[in-house]
This record gives C-alpha cells, sequence and structure tokens, in this order.
C-alpha cells in the first residue's frame, strides 16, 4: 500500500468484527512499530498483545475509552527505569512518550495496510491496567491500541488547515 | 441471561463509571458528556439482554448510539445532538404508561 494511501485513509474505529487476527499479522504490526524512532535511540518502550477475550473484557472495565468489542489490544507501554537511566528527565518524561506515540504510529498505519482498524487509546487508569497485565513496576502503559476487522467505516473528521501550518515564520 | 452473567455486566458498567469518574478529573470536559449518555447507552442494552425492554428506551438507545461519536470530531454538533437527546427523553416521558410502551419482561 502507498504511504499517503494509508495516512489519508486510515480511520480510527470503535465497531470491530469478532474475527480473531493471525499471529503472523499481528507480528508484522508490532514489528513495524518498533521500527520507529525514538529519542537516543533508547528503544524503551515495550508491547503487550492481547487476545485473550476474557483479558480484554477486563481491560475494557478499566478503560473508559477503549469502546467497542475489540479482538486484539496492544498495550504501548514504556520501561520508565531504562528511559530514565538512557535520557534522564527528559528521557523519562518528553522521550517515553513520544517514542511511543511514534511506535503507535507505525502500529496503525501497518495494520491499515493489513485491512485492519484500529483506535488509540489514552483513557485508561494507568494502575489499574498495569495490574490486569502483571506488568513490573518500572513498566508503564503509555497507550492502549485496539485492533480488529472494522465493522464500520468513519467519514474523515474535517482538517484545520487554517493558520495550522506556517512556512519559513510564524505569521499572525 | 443468568444472574451471574448479568452481575457481571453490571460490574463492567459500574467498572466503567468508576474509572470515569477518576479519569475525567484529567481529560477533555467534554468526554464528561459522553460518557454519561454512553453509561446510559450500556445500562439499557443490560436491561435489554435481561429482556427488560421499552420502546422508549430502545429509541433512546439507538438516538445516543447514533450521535455519541460526535464527541471526537465536533462538539458543536455533539452539543446539538445531546439536545435532541433530550428532546426524545421529553417526547416519550409520558409514554411508559399511556402509549404502549410500558417496560415489559420477557422470559430470557
Amino acid at each position: 500500500m502507498e504511504l499517503y494511501e494509508a495516512i489519508h485513509g486510515r480511520r480510527s474505529v470503535r465497531r470491530f468484527l469478532p474475527d480473531p487476527i493471525e499471529r503472523a499479522i499481528l507480528d508484522r504490526i508490532v514489528d513495524a512499530a518498533i521500527w520507529a524512532p525514538s529519542g537516543g535511540n533508547a528503544q524503551t518502550w515495550r508491547f503487550v498483545v492481547v487476545t485473550e477475550p476474557e483479558r480484554i473484557a477486563r481491560l475494557r472495565t478499566v478503560s473508559p475509552g477503549l469502546l467497542g468489542d475489540p479482538p486484539v489490544v496492544i498495550a504501548v507501554c514504556q520501561d520508565i527505569d531504562e528511559a530514565r537511566a538512557k535520557g534522564s528527565t527528559l528521557g523519562e518524561t518528553f522521550l517515553a512518550p513520544v517514542d511511543s506515540a511514534m511506535a503507535a504510529q507505525n502500529l496503525i498505519l501497518a495494520a491499515y495496510a493489513e485491512g485492519l482498524g484500529t483506535c488509540v487509546i489514552a483513557s485508561f487508569h494507568a494502575r489499574a491496567v498495569g495490574r490486569l497485565l502483571g506488568l513490573p513496576e518500572r513498566v508503564e502503559t503509555v497507550l492502549l491500541v485496539s485492533v480488529g476487522r472494522p465493522a464500520e467505516s468513519p467519514s474523515p473528521p474535517p482538517r484545520r488547515t487554517d493558520g495550522v501550518i506556517h512556512f519559513e515564520a510564524f505569521h499572525g | 441471561m443468568d444472574r451471574a452473567t448479568l452481575e457481571r455486566k453490571v460490574f463492567d458498567l459500574v467498572g466503567y463509571m468508576v474509572t470515569s469518574g477518576r479519569n475525567l478529573i484529567d481529560e477533555t470536559p467534554m468526554y464528561g458528556p459522553f460518557r454519561l449518555v454512553d453509561a446510559a447507552s450500556r445500562l439499557i442494552d443490560i436491561l435489554e439482554q435481561e429482556g427488560i425492554a421499552s420502546a422508549r428506551l430502545s429509541t433512546l438507545r439507538k438516538r445516543i448510539d447514533a450521535g455519541k461519536y460526535a464527541v471526537m470530531g465536533d462538539p458543536e454538533e455533539f452539543v446539538r445532538y445531546l439536545d435532541a437527546v433530550v428532546d426524545g427523553v421529553v417526547d416519550h416521558i409520558d409514554s411508559g404508561t399511556s402509549e404502549g410502551g410500558e417496560a415489559s419482561r420477557t422470559s430470557t
């Protein structure tokens, strides 16, 4: 798939078909995630791929942003101790979430190229999700990504252009 | 629906509401009304699965679900949608006893 087609065609999907997703596809999209850039090449992200329906149901209970019934949820996490060790305060407080976002972007574009729908979710209780996923204390969930075959084709929300993009210097 | 399944669904809904209560302290203010109407929709869904259904509750649920994601894209449309949902409540406020919309319970 051509890159711009994926960028413009991807939507946040909140209704999914129950079909399971093949392990090979999940391997490919998570591999795409780890090819994202990371500050100082720290690569302190961690990914937990959840496919067990019961575990996903438990995640939903403490994740208000996890809408619909996706067959897969991927937790994009950070080893905060390692991020701090590699990047000091900047690594812990800024690079770790930014790196997670860049990895998530790779992941959702790769998923779209595989014919899957996704939704990036920040509305969850991080400590509760950590307990349900068995995360060690040093690993924190930054984002959840729901993944599945889409059962809807949402229209794109309008994109603001006025005053958003500036060349050479900020105008106005 | 057996009692264990019903309890699980209610537990999930309560978890959704409680976690929303905590998270909304830090989230986009507009997500507050979204979580409320979404919780209402989920409650009606549970009742329908339990065999407790009425025409007006079903209509409300459909109206809620039809427009709730406007919150993500167009806040002004979302406000108009919420007004329309409330209008729907008023439209049916008397129909529980006088227009054949009384809640019925069917065995499941």
